[in-house]
């Protein structure tokens, strides 16, 4: 979709659902200046009327937002209102799904990661994500860390470069040792890099699945849903080290849990039902005074 | 709800009468055994046992085993212990009685001399009470009462002497002959396996708990037999195969170990006939079928299941290596025959023999890496895919090494199957009956470089060479004759060595997936 009908389609896009309902029931308008919400600092993702179509089910509805660099967005909402599929976008992991189809633009930096010759390989070493549930590979904790930069060819390791003389395990060692630092977790690793990774409790997991996306040292950080199959501690854990990574990191993260998206992020962006960002602003504003009704709702837990 | 119709969760008031049904089916299980190790001919069934033939010990047994199974439903029905019966023994138990009364009655009154007729009458008499008697008395009645019946009657008949060792009948109609020394154990058997079942029943008081220690007595004999007919199996040709395999053998001397029956062939000149040629003929073929089956097999499921839009052509494909695993062995060695050999200097030899057997593995390689494929999760695919690693490093990296043990598996299915084939070989590969040594193949000595094409030569792969399996099949067909001193004793020792190199193929493969497992998960 071109730059200069955008402005045409939200105008349009906004009359269209004053009108029409889903399944019956009136749906309150979604007001365009309850999501043109500015955040300071530099814009990393700009995100333009994205429509995304599973088949027939059109779980995104022209969404648009800026996602400021440096900061925690949290975007939340009842399950299937479209946050996971909009995290998705950001990083293209949506392509994986066969019947997905996108329109808009994602731009990163002001490049559309969805312009053709896109080099995804490329895309996601800077947009790292982490999963819902902790997914390391069967494989020692050292390999999990080490497992972007050696196959991107940035580390080599292997017979071979052992042969060659080209092996560093030095700067191994110590990219292992950094990206555990960063996800709070080499204190409790240390002594036992080279077990398998899945001996790890569920928590530590997912700190070795943050270590891992760090090791590729991406620009950005996408996590769905990190800390659902957690317990409250290892919860908070996780919590303490988003806070501390959107220092150096742009951090997105989909959270079932309000009470998440209140302590840790710094803007909050509510998704309902139906695949429309309803409301996207400081999150103090969104939890203490949000302008739209069904918002106000869903946070009280009158909805959703 | 009143606390005195409340079943008490602790029993203790039946500690007499479980510990004599848990004798009851102790006593089951050795009748079982015995009547196993009888059948297998490891025992003979008119053996004495205590002053008696052990056929006729064990019709005591089962005359008791019976009467006491009878008195555990009266015991229960009259109110002397405290069980929990159902009011109905259930239509399993009642078809099951039904048959087996209807085949006594029709086997007695067949060995009477009845004719059809009569015989259909009886069976129908007899399975139709058997019915009754199951079906509609409770279940503490019904679980046992045919079942002690049975085997009191089977008892009497080995007591009496109706059925003894020497008994022989001949079945009209059929050209076989029935011999005591096998009706014995079968009886034994069939006896003791409905005494052990209902006294299970009765030691876990009937009704739901009964039900379940019954079926466990019962999977565990029948387990317990088939894990016997595999050890006696392997014991019998151990037994017969051992004097021919350590023919010869002796530790020390010139060398370390000399073990002539491994190591020689089976030439004029050979001083102790062996099988080295067919030995060594069965491990390159084997060797070579895997070297052609899992690569070609490994690459085609990954295309299978990471690459090719899973539909029609998929679908096809799975159909294809189905059918291909179940096509007889011989079609292969047909294909073999008409499609290698005239290509590899027309003649049998050892390579035609290795992708025959090759594209007879195929097909079981490609099902089982690709199931093994698709089951690694795809949290790791999305994960390695979100850390911005291509499909092609991902599948190397990360969901080939979950899949090896898995593939592994397939492979050693797979070698045991073609380890033992012997009519693709028959037609394919050849070789002689009584190989000497020097027929062995060479296969890593006798490479050949040239300056013309095709550059590489192995004269040794285009020869007819010998394989374990086929030599014992050339051996028989043969008449056991030749040069060798006793053929009798070389062709089992032939068959225990084909036996422990099919064995030693799953050891390595079974090591192998262990290995795999165990640094997958620790």
């Amino acid at each position: 979709m071109s730059q200069t009908d955008a402005a045409e389609p939200v105008a349009n896009r906004t009359d269209g659902q004053g009108v029409s309902t889903t399944a019956g029931e009136t749906v309150e308008e979604t007001r365009p200046e309850w999501t043109s919400y500015e955040a300071g600092g530099e814009t990393k993702f700009a995100v333009d009327d994205l429509d995304v179509h599973y088949g027939d089910d059109h779980a995104l509805k022209g969404v648009s937002m800026d996602i400021p660099e440096r900061s925690v967005t949290a975007l939340i909402g009842p399950s299937g209102c479209g946050k996971s599929t909009f995290l998705r976008c950001l990083n293209r992991m949506n392509d994986r799904i066969r019947a997905a189809s996108v329109d808009g633009t994602v731009e990163l930096d002001g490049e559309d990661v969805y312009q053709d010759g896109v080099d995804l390989v490329e895309l996601r070493k800077r947009v790292g994500m982490v999963f819902q549930s902790p997914n390391p590979f069967p494989k020692s904790i050292r390999e999990n860390v080490s497992y972007g930069p050696r196959k991107h060819g940035d580390i080599e390791t292997g017979l071979l470069a052992r042969l060659t003389g080209r092996a560093e395990p030095d700067r191994e060692e110590a990219l292992v040792e950094r990206s555990l630092e960063r996800a709070a977790l080499w204190e409790e690793v240390s002594d036992r890099l080279d077990d398998n990774a899945l001996g790890l409790s569920g928590g530590q997991q997912q700190r070795l699945c943050i270590a891992r996306c760090l090791a590729v040292d991406p620009e950005v950080i996408l996590m769905d849903e990190p800390a659902s199959a957690l317990d409250p501690i290892a919860t908070s854990k996780i919590e303490d080290l988003i806070e501390d990574l959107a220092q150096d990191y742009t951090v997105v993260v989909v959270t079932h849990s309000m009470q998440q998206a209140a302590r840790v992020s710094d803007q909050t962006a509510v998704f309902l039902t139906g695949g429309e960002l309803v409301e996207y602003d400081d999150t103090e504003k969104i939890f203490e005074n949000p302008e739209s009704q069904r918002v106000e709702d869903y946070i009280s837990g009158k909805f959703g | 709800m009143s606390r005195a119709t409340r079943t008490a969760l602790v029993r203790d008031d039946r500690t007499l009468y479980e510990a004599v049904a848990g004798t009851a089916v102790g006593l089951s299980g050795v009748a079982f055994v015995v009547g196993l190790t009888a059948l297998l001919g490891l025992v003979g069934i008119d053996d004495p046992v205590a002053g008696v033939g052990l056929s006729v010990a064990l019709g005591a047994l089962l005359l008791a085993l019976g009467a006491s199974v009878v008195g555990f439903g009266m015991a229960s029905r009259f109110g002397f212990v405290d069980a929990a019966p159902q009011p109905s023994a259930g239509i399993v138990a009642a078809v099951a009685f039904t048959a087996i009364w209807g085949a006594v009655g029709a086997a007695a009154s067949g060995a009477a001399g009845v004719g059809t007729g009569g015989r259909l009458a009886l069976g129908a008499v007899l399975g139709g009470t058997a019915f009754a008697a199951t079906a509609f008395p409770r279940e503490d009645v019904g679980s046992t009462a045919p079942a002690g019946a049975l085997a009191v009657l089977c008892g009497l008949s080995l007591l009496t002497g109706l059925i003894a060792p020497g008994w022989e009948r001949a079945l009209d109609g059929y050209n076989a002959t029935l011999f005591g020394d096998t009706v014995v154990p079968a009886v034994v058997l069939f006896a003791s396996l409905v005494t052990g079942w209902s006294a299970a029943k009765a030691y876990g008081g009937f009704g739901a708990r009964g039900r379940n220690v019954g079926a466990y007595v019962l999977i565990y004999l029948v387990v317990g037999s088939i894990l016997a007919v595999l050890v006696g199996l392997v014991a019998f040709v151990a037994a017969k195969g051992l004097p021919g395999l350590f023919n010869g053998f002796s530790l020390g001397g010139s060398g370390l170990v000399s073990w002539p029956f491994l190591t020689s062939g089976a030439g004029l000149t050979a001083e102790v006939a062996g099988v080295f040629p067919a030995l060594l003929g069965t491990i390159w073929l084997v060797a070579g079928a895997v070297l052609f089956a899992v690569p070609t097999g490994v690459g085609a499921a990954v295309f299978l299941s990471e690459y090719a839009e899973q539909g029609r052509f998929t679908g096809a494909v799975e159909v294809a290596t189905n059918g291909l695993w179940s096509t007889p062995s011989i079609v292969f060695g047909l294909f073999g025959a008409a499609f290698l050999i005239p290509r590899f200097g027309n003649q049998k030899s050892l390579i035609a023999g290795m992708l025959t057997l090759g594209f007879m593995l195929l097909p079981l390689v490609l099902i089982t890496s690709r199931e093994a494929i698709l089951a690694v999760p795809d949290e790791y695919r999305d994960a390695s895919a979100a850390l911005g690693v291509s499909k092609w490093q991902t599948v190397r990296s990360v969901v080939l090494p979950a899949a090896i043990p898995g593939v592994t598996t397939g492979v050693i299915l797979g070698v045991g199957r073609i380890a033992g084939e012997t009519a693709p070989i028959l037609l394919t590969m050849g070789g002689g009956v009584l190989p000497a040594k020097s027929a062995a193949p060479d296969v890593l000595g006798s490479f050949r470089l040239s300056a013309s094409p095709p550059f590489v030569s192995n004269p040794s792969l285009l020869e007819a060479t010998s394989a374990l399996p086929y030599q014992l099949y050339a051996l028989i067909t043969a008449g056991l004759s030749g040069n060798i001193q006793n053929p009798q004793e070389y062709a089992w020792g032939l068959a225990l060595t084909l036996l422990l190199v099919v064995l030693a193929f799953y050891a390595v493969g079974i090591a192998t997936r262990y290995y795999f497992r165990r640094k997958l998960h620790q």
